[in-house]
């Protein structure tokens, strides 16, 4: 079942296309992650498919309402803003105001699926500390829990796991897939070319605003690809744990 | 603690506006005094109380509730709790489309002149701040800003001042800048109602929009909440709580600054509980801050404005103090 359908999406900036007529579309069961090198676009395209920057061609999510929309899709901004000292249940009960009507209060349903959130980012035990006093990666993986405790079909996140320790970033690697797994379809920007070998279904490789490269790791992360695009070489293997990929140097 | 919050205050609003109802210079005693609000008994007594003290009291409600309300909004929108409406220039604006109304005889025309005339006021300095420091303008743009609007306001205000042909007028309109509660009547209290009950309506409804943007705008827009409504409803809200606060009282700054502040750790520092709390909060203040005017200095007529501000003040160094050492 399809959750994302791009169609000719460009996002301008100035005259300068930003997001230059990306095509695809994401199905339930995928995890696809967004790589490229700084610049290429991958914000910019998933602000413009939110509707949060104006855009030209089709976007499936931007013909929703905003209601609809926020029911539909999670967005978690590479900004990890918290503006007040709110405990941490507090802000990840922020997630389920798509749910709420005008006025109601959150019923043991919201209190399930917050509880649940928090579970998942292995946070059970902070609920009453206040967000803001958390460490940078506690405050990301905060953050994430609000993502998921909306509970969405769809889930779009921007670097969610850059500045985790190792652990927490496989960890939240582990639970995107499982998520995956379970029929949500997320879209994940990274920088780490070994986690997003290792735990994407699928990978798009943007470069100046184009989708250069779309498919599993391996097609994509080809030896042309990458000296195009990043300019590296790198060690990739497939072992009995899976794909293995290691970075090596730039090129001249 | 929070669930016990609003009773409580509510409790203190109203022992506050008995207090009110019973201070003044005139010295009639407790049961005379109620005796002739009630039923009208005593023609001097209830003059006194349905006419000045009455009307005085349900003012400092209005105005307080008015400005504590502004004020958790604004900071709730802007996320900076040092943005308060007599600080970054909306009340000073406000005071200035007041004192033009008053000096070109405006005023005067029909009877909405004057609110009408501050609520403009305080419609450009409201669009002005958005405009300068936006919600991610940072405490020192917002300062900056506010710093600018309200220079440009007195600067404004001095020349009206300046350029009156009456001495007396002039000397009233600077008192009456001062702000103050006193010798208002209900024609006041008329006047402002409607402007604040609007400014109420637009602004108490905000609440769980203000708790998205806890989280920014990109991801409160993502989770539905229409920014550029909100936005509007904001600036509205504001300016028709704000300018018809100032039309009948003057400028009265602080008490957005000082009410959320004590607050917010009550409250959790949720922005949607942050706004009717401040509204109960501003009104006991208020009410507090004029009733403490007439204890301190009986015979002088010290302002309300004056008192607010020496009492802020030093809190606003304190707030700036702890911004700073929080972003260092």
């Amino acid at each position: 079942m399809t959750r994302l359908t791009l169609d000719r999406l460009t996002v301008m900036r100035g005259t300068c296309p930003v997001v230059d007529a990306a095509t695809f579309e994401i199905g339930a069961g995928e995890l696809v992650g967004l790589i490229g090198p700084n610049g290429a676009g991958k914000t910019s395209l998933m602000r413009g498919a939110l509707g949060l920057l104006p855009h030209d061609g089709h976007c499936s999510l931007t013909a929703m309402t905003p209601h609809g929309r926020a029911r539909h899709a999670a967005w978690l901004p590479q900004s990890r803003e918290i503006a007040w000292p709110v405990a941490v249940e507090t802000l990840v009960m922020l997630g389920r105001i798509p749910h709420l009507a005008a006025g109601q209060r959150p019923s043991e349903a919201d209190r399930i699926a917050v509880a649940d959130a928090l579970a998942t980012m292995d946070l059970t035990g902070f609920e009453a500390r206040a967000a803001t006093e958390l460490s940078g990666g506690e405050q990301a993986r905060v953050l994430i829990a609000r993502a998921l405790a909306q509970d969405t079909p769809l889930i779009l996140a921007d670097e969610p796991i850059a500045g985790l320790d190792p652990g927490h970033q496989i960890a939240t690697m582990a639970a995107f897939a499982q998520l995956a797994a379970r029929g949500k379809a997320l879209m994940v920007s990274l920088h780490d070319l070994g986690l997003a070998a290792r735990h994407c279904t699928r990978l798009v490789l943007m470069d100046k605003g184009r989708i250069h490269a779309d498919g599993p790791p391996a097609s994509v992360l080809t030896r042309e690809n990458l000296a195009q695009v990043f300019g590296i070489s790198a060690h990739m293997a497939n072992g009995p744990d899976g794909i293995i990929f290691q970075p090596l140097e730039v090129l001249a | 603690m929070t669930r016990a919050l609003f009773p409580l205050l509510t409790l203190v609003s109203m022992a506050l506006f008995m207090v009110s109802l019973l201070t003044g210079p005139a010295g009639f005693g407790l049961g005379e005094s109620l005796q002739a609000l009630v039923t009208g008994q005593g023609e001097a007594v209830t003059l006194v109380m349905r006419e000045i003290r009455l009307p005085r009291a349900i003012l400092a409600v209005m105005v307080g509730a008015s400005l504590g309300l502004s004020g958790a909004a604004l900071q709730g929108y802007l996320r900076n709790p040092l943005a308060e409406p007599g600080l970054i220039g909306v009340s000073g604006s406000a005071a200035l489309g007041a004192v033009i109304a008053m000096q070109t005889g405006f005023a005067a025309a029909f009877a909405l002149a004057l609110p009408l005339s501050a609520l403009a006021g305080a419609v450009i300095a409201v669009l002005l701040i958005l405009m300068l420091a936006g919600p991610r303008g940072g405490s020192l743009t917002l300062i900056l800003a506010g710093i600018a609007i309200s220079a440009l306001a007195g600067a404004l205000m001095s020349l009206a001042l300046n350029l009156s042909p009456n001495p007396f007028a002039t000397s009233e309109t600077v008192f009456w800048m001062m702000g103050s509660l006193a010798d208002r009547s209900f024609s006041h209290l008329w006047l402002a109602a409607p402007f604040m009950a609007l400014g109420w309506a637009l602004l108490l409804p905000l609440g769980r929009g203000l708790d998205a943007l806890t989280l920014g705008e990109d991801a409160a827009a993502a989770m539905g909440i229409q920014l550029a409504r909100l936005r509007l409803q904001l600036v509205l809200g504001v300016a028709a709580c704000v300018g018809a606060a100032t039309a009948v009282a003057g400028a009265i700054g602080f008490v957005g600054l000082v009410v959320p502040h004590l607050l917010r750790p009550i409250v959790g520092a949720r922005p949607s509980v942050l706004l009717p709390a401040s509204a109960l909060g501003g009104a006991a203040m208020v009410l507090l801050a004029d009733i403490a005017v007439r204890l301190i200095l009986p015979e002088r007529d010290l302002k309300l404005g004056v008192l607010m501000a020496i009492i802020g003040a030093p809190l606003f160094l304190h707030l700036i103090y702890k911004t700073r050492r929080a972003g260092a």
